[in-house]
């Protein structure tokens, strides 16, 4: 469903992308897995349509997108929880997950969708009164997810989500991730943990200073020793 | 020492005085808090907007409430303009370019108005029902202070429920804290822009009915100095934070009028020395305002 053909992408002289390409089928869990720099995050911001590429294209069903504005991607499907979280701490916890249903006029199922956000991350359901601001690390990686499927996504990126979490939270994490996955949710999944992607993705690629290094099933590249020595410590 | 009416009538006029800086100041925060934008036009579209509101009380074959409500869509519509002609294309290049801009958009707007009425003050008078004076306990005011202090009052609350519970004021608020996330979550931010922009631009033109009806005259320049007021009233109260600049603008109007009726007379006629004064007293105090966003906590 997604497709990112021989992406380009520069900030001023820098050269962050040299031709990425690479494909999402629909309902797999793709992860892109690389080092601090590798081009992950800019490759989700390509997608997203904050960054447009020098060369390339972003298809989506086929469908050209390249150079549309963020908001036109989230109406065509592509929700983007971005690294860092980046929820709207001034908000309360409900109003963020409002925003997450922006480009939505379906009053009815938007609220069936906030329950089943509830029901997913309860502690978010306690909390939905709060400032957004004021929760803990954890509970805003879970606030930023929920927010992204408040868009109702046909594709979900994720960012780095264990990024600064406590280990017991990152396994909470990606029992989530698997969890979406196994409901049908096509999800493309950037980290740094690679051990912790690679285990519940479907399909991954192994981003290297703006390249496609290797890619192919996650389960295989789990195996390949010289992904075990770059990437799992050993 | 003082009567309890003087300082009663003191209040009442600080109150009114607040409620002009406070309604000017909203615009301007609200543009701060998107685009980082100081807009020295705002006071601007002030003017013009009391420029509007003279036309219809001169030609008095509408009823009052047309001189609030004209003079609000027509400057609303200019502050959108504005926005799309001289602010849109400059989105992403450096700050001090947008601030330079509104600078020559105000420019452009004072002398456009210098020569199309020329810059000769022009006496604002309202029909003789609305001046009528009340005494209450000795303290005095006319029809028109309880009028735009409703009015602004009225508007400040509108404006708030429209912030808190609707989807676009919602976005508003998501927006000014980070328009990049906002962006990504499917927020068409150059609409959101627009709405602040049209809301913002229609108070400052209340602003300027009331300044104009308060103080019975019209010129080009009337702007600047309010303008520069409500700015830091803005800041006093926290930019980028609406109710801030509602609490910044009625600490102004309250402090500018102590100032007045409570130092020597010799003093009194240096009141904008001491209004500056305490912008830097809050400042050094609170550098963010009193309500502003800790620093931490701005992604």
């Amino acid at each position: 469903m997604l497709q990112l053909d021989d992406l380009h992408v520069y900030y001023g002289n820098i050269q962050a992308l040299d031709g990425v390409s690479l494909c999402v089928e629909e309902g797999e869990l793709a992860a892109i897995v690389g080092s601090n720099g590798a081009g992950k995050t800019t490759t989700l911001m390509t997608i997203s349509g904050v960054v447009w590429p020098k060369q390339g294209r972003v298809l989506v069903d086929g469908e050209d997108v390249t150079r549309l504005a963020p908001h036109k991607l989230v109406a065509r499907g592509i929700a983007h929880c971005p690294e860092g979280r980046l929820i709207f701490g001034r908000l309360s916890v409900a109003e963020n997950l409002t925003l997450g249903s922006y480009n939505r006029r379906d009053g009815r199922q938007i609220r069936a969708d906030a329950e089943r956000v509830y029901e997913l991350f309860p502690r978010l359901l306690e909390r939905r009164k709060q400032m957004a601001g004021t929760l803990s690390g954890g509970e805003q990686q879970m606030l930023a997810i929920g927010r992204a499927l408040m868009s109702k996504p046909r594709l979900l990126m994720l960012d780095e989500p264990s990024l600064g979490l406590a280990p017991l939270l990152v396994e909470r994490i990606f029992e989530v991730i698997d969890e979406l996955h196994r409901q049908g949710v096509t999800i493309l999944l950037v980290e740094q943990n690679a051990y912790q992607a690679l285990r519940v993705a479907d399909r991954a690629y192994v981003l290297e200073t703006g390249r496609v290094r290797l890619s192919g099933p996650a389960a295989e590249l789990i195996d390949n020793p010289e992904i075990q020595t770059a990437y799992l410590g050993g | 020492m003082y009567s309890g009416s003087y300082i009663a009538q003191q209040f009442v006029n600080g109150l009114n005085l607040g409620s002009i800086y406070a309604l000017i100041a909203i615009g301007l925060t609200m543009v701060y808090g998107l685009l980082r934008l100081i807009n020295f036009a705002h006071g601007d579209l002030m003017m013009l907007g009391a420029y509007i509101g003279l036309f219809i009380v001169t030609n008095a074959f509408l009823p009052l409430g047309a001189a609030v409500v004209l003079p609000m869509l027509a400057i609303g519509l200019v502050g959108v303009l504005v926005e799309r002609i001289a602010y849109r294309p400059l989105r992403g290049a450096p700050e001090v370019a947008m601030l330079m801009t509104s600078l020559a958009v105000s420019w452009i707007i004072q002398n456009g108005m210098i020569m199309s009425v020329t810059a000769q003050p022009r006496s604002f008078r309202l029909p003789p029902g609305v001046n009528q004076l009340h005494q209450m306990g000795g303290v005095s005011f006319s029809t028109i202070d309880i009028l735009s202090l409703a009015l602004a009052v009225g508007l400040m609350a509108l404006l708030t429920l429209f912030v808190r519970y609707t989807r676009i004021g919602i976005a508003m608020r998501a927006a000014s804290e980070n328009l990049r996330a906002a962006h990504l979550m499917g927020i068409h931010i150059n609409q959101v822009i627009a709405v602040a922009f049209l809301i913002g631009s229609a108070l400052a033109a209340v602003a300027g009915v009331l300044w104009a009806g308060k103080y019975g005259t019209v010129e080009p320049f009337m702007g600047f100095l309010p303008g520069l007021k409500a700015f830091v009233a803005a800041v006093i109260g926290g930019i980028g934070v609406i109710p801030g600049a509602v609490l910044g603008g009625y600490l102004l109007g309250f402090a500018e009028i102590l100032f007045v009726g409570f130092l020597p007379p010799e003093l009194s006629g240096y009141r904008d020395a001491f209004v500056f004064a305490l912008l830097l007293i809050v400042l050094l105090i609170r550098p963010n305002g009193i309500l502003g966003a800790s620093n931490e906590d701005r992604a």
